[in-house]
C-alpha cells in the first residue's frame, strides 16, 4: 500500500521533472554556437532518445541472459517489453537526428557512420520481435529469442565504437561546445542531465506499466486455455 | 576432446554426403551468384566505372554478391535437418558442440567453395585488380569464417521457427551489416594498395568472427536442445 503511493507520488513528480524540461530547453539555454538558428535545442531531445534506445537494448539483453539461466517466464517478458520500448526510442531518436541533419547538413539522411549504427539498432530490434512473433511454443520463443538478442548485443558494440572510430563522421561529440563560455556550459548540461533523467524515468515507467499488462496478458491466456 | 571432434568431422561428412546428392544448397549459393554476377557484369561491365572509383565501388558490389549468395543457401544445413524430421536423431547421436562444428565446418567448406568460383571470376569479368593480392586472400578468408560463424548460429534459430526462409535474412543482416562494411573497406584497400586499411579490417573482422565463435558455442546447446 505504502509502495503505491510512493509509485503515485513519483509519477507527479516525473511530470512536473518533464515539463520543466522542456520549458528549460526552450527558454533557459541561448542556442549554441557553430549550429544554424535554434536547431541545437533539439539535443535535449535527442540524446535521451538515442540513450534509452541503447539502455532498453542493454535491459532486454540482461533479462535474456537472466531467462536462460533461471528460466523465469517473467524474465521473457521482460526482455520482450525493453525491445518493444527500445524500438520506439530508436524510432524517435532516428527522426529527431534527422531532423537535426536536415538543418545543420542540408540532408536527412547521407549514411553518417552514426545514422548507420541507428539503423543497424532499429533493424535488431525489428528483427527480434519478427522472430518472437514467428515462434508459437512460448519457451521455445523464450529461450531463441533470448540467444538472439545476445548474439546482437555482441554486435552493437562494434558499430558503436569501431565502424565510427575507423570511417570519418560528421556527428558531433557527445558534448558538443566545450570551449563555450562557463556559464552557457553549465546551464546546457544541467539541462541535458535533468532531460536524462527525466526520460529515463520515464522509460522506467512504460516499462513497468509494459511488464504488467503482459503478464495479465498471459495469465488470462492460461485461463481461457 | 578427439571424440568430439570425430563426431565434429563425422556431421560434417555426413552433411557433405547427403549435401552432393541433393546439392540444393550448392545449387542456391552457386546459381544465385552466377546469375547476379552476369547480371553486373552486363549491365556495369569493366569500364562503366570510372578508375578513380573503381576500387570502393567493384569491393561493393563483390561483397553484396558474396553476402546475398551466402543469405540464399546457408540456412539449409539446420532447415534440412527440421524437414526430413532428422534433428532428434541427431540431438541422440553427437554432443551439440560437435554439431555445432559439424556444421559451421559445412558451411565454411560451402562459402570457401563459393568464393574459390566466384572471386576469380568476378575480377575477370569485371577487370578488378588487386594491388595487395596477400591481403585479399586473407581478407577472403577471414570475412568468410565470420559469415559462416555469424550464418550458421542463425541457422540454427531460423530452423527453430515457423516462416524460415524470410527470417534468415531479416535475422542475419543486422548482425552481418557491420562485417560488410568492414570488409568492403578492407577490399577497397586492398585494390588500391593501402597497407593500414587492409590491417586494420583484418584485425576488426578477426577480432569479430572471434567474438562470435565464442558467443555462438555457448549458446548453440540451448538453441538446440530446447
Amino acid at each position: 500500500m505504502k509502495l503505491m503511493r510512493v509509485s503515485e507520488a513519483l509519477k507527479w513528480v516525473l511530470l512536473v521533472w518533464l515539463a520543466v524540461v522542456i520549458v528549460a530547453a526552450f527558454f533557459y539555454v541561448r542556442p549554441a554556437e557553430g549550429f544554424i538558428g535554434e536547431s541545437s535545442r533539439i539535443v535535449f531531445f535527442h540524446v535521451p532518445m538515442a540513450w534509452i534506445a541503447v539502455l532498453a537494448f542493454l535491459v532486454s539483453c540482461i533479462t535474456s541472459v537472466m531467462y536462460l539461466r533461471r528460466r523465469d517466464p517473467k524474465d521473457d517478458i521482460r526482455a520482450s517489453v525493453s525491445a518493444g520500448l527500445g524500438l520506439l526510442f530508436a524510432v524517435l531518436a532516428t527522426t529527431t537526428g534527422a531532423v537535426f541533419a536536415r538543418i545543420m547538413w542540408n540532408a536527412y539522411w547521407n549514411w553518417d557512420p552514426r545514422q548507420t549504427s541507428i539503423t543497424i539498432l532499429l533493424l535488431i530490434y525489428a528483427a527480434y520481435l519478427a522472430l518472437r512473433g514467428a515462434i508459437d511454443d512460448p519457451e521455445r520463443r523464450a529461450s531463441l529469442s533470448a540467444v538472439y538478442a545476445i548474439l546482437a548485443f555482441v554486435t552493437v558494440p562494434f558499430l558503436v565504437f569501431v565502424v565510427p572510430r575507423i570511417y570519418w563522421s560528421l556527428h558531433p561529440d557527445t558534448i558538443i561546445n566545450t570551449r563555450g563560455s562557463n556559464e552557457f556550459d553549465s546551464r546546457y548540461t544541467q539541462v541535458l542531465m535533468a532531460s536524462l533523467v527525466g526520460f529515463t524515468g520515464l522509460y522506467v515507467w512504460l516499462y513497468t506499466i509494459g511488464c504488467r499488462i503482459e503478464s495479465v496478458r498471459q495469465r488470462r491466456r492460461q485461463e481461457v486455455l | 576432446m578427439s571424440r568430439l571432434l570425430a563426431e565434429a568431422l563425422a556431421v560434417a561428412a555426413k552433411d557433405l554426403r547427403t549435401e552432393f546428392r541433393t546439392r540444393v544448397a550448392l545449387n542456391a549459393l552457386g546459381l544465385f551468384a552466377l546469375t547476379v554476377l552476369a547480371a553486373v557484369s552486363y549491365t556495369v561491365g569493366p569500364y562503366r566505372i570510372s578508375a578513380g572509383d573503381r576500387p570502393f565501388l567493384l569491393a561493393v558490389l563483390l561483397w553484396i554478391v558474396v553476402f546475398f549468395a551466402a543469405l540464399a543457401g546457408l540456412d539449409r544445413s539446420f532447415v534440412k535437418e527440421e524437414e526430413s524430421h532428422t534433428a532428434p536423431l541427431l540431438r541422440l547421436a553427437a554432443s551439440p558442440t560437435a554439431v555445432w562444428l559439424g556444421k559451421l565446418g559445412f558451411n565454411l567448406i560451402l562459402i570457401y567453395l563459393l568464393m574459390a568460383i566466384l572471386v576469380p571470376l568476378y575480377c575477370i569479368l569485371m577487370g578488378y585488380t588487386i594491388q595487395l593480392i596477400g591481403g585479399f586472400v586473407l581478407i577472403l578468408v577471414f570475412g568468410g569464417y565470420a559469415l559462416a560463424v555469424i550464418t550458421t548460429i542463425i541457422a540454427a534459430i531460423i530452423a527453430r521457427a515457423l516462416t524460415r526462409g524470410a527470417l534468415f535474412s531479416v535475422l542475419s543482416l543486422p548482425l552481418l551489416l557491420p562485417l560488410l562494411i568492414f570488409l568492403i573497406q578492407g577490399t577497397a584497400g586492398a585494390a588500391d594498395g593501402t597497407v593500414e586499411t587492409v590491417t586494420n579490417t583484418l584485425r576488426a573482422v578477426l577480432s569479430m568472427g572471434g567474438i562470435m565463435t565464442i558467443v555462438s558455442a555457448m549458446l548453440f546447446p540451448v538453441v538446440w536442445t530446447d
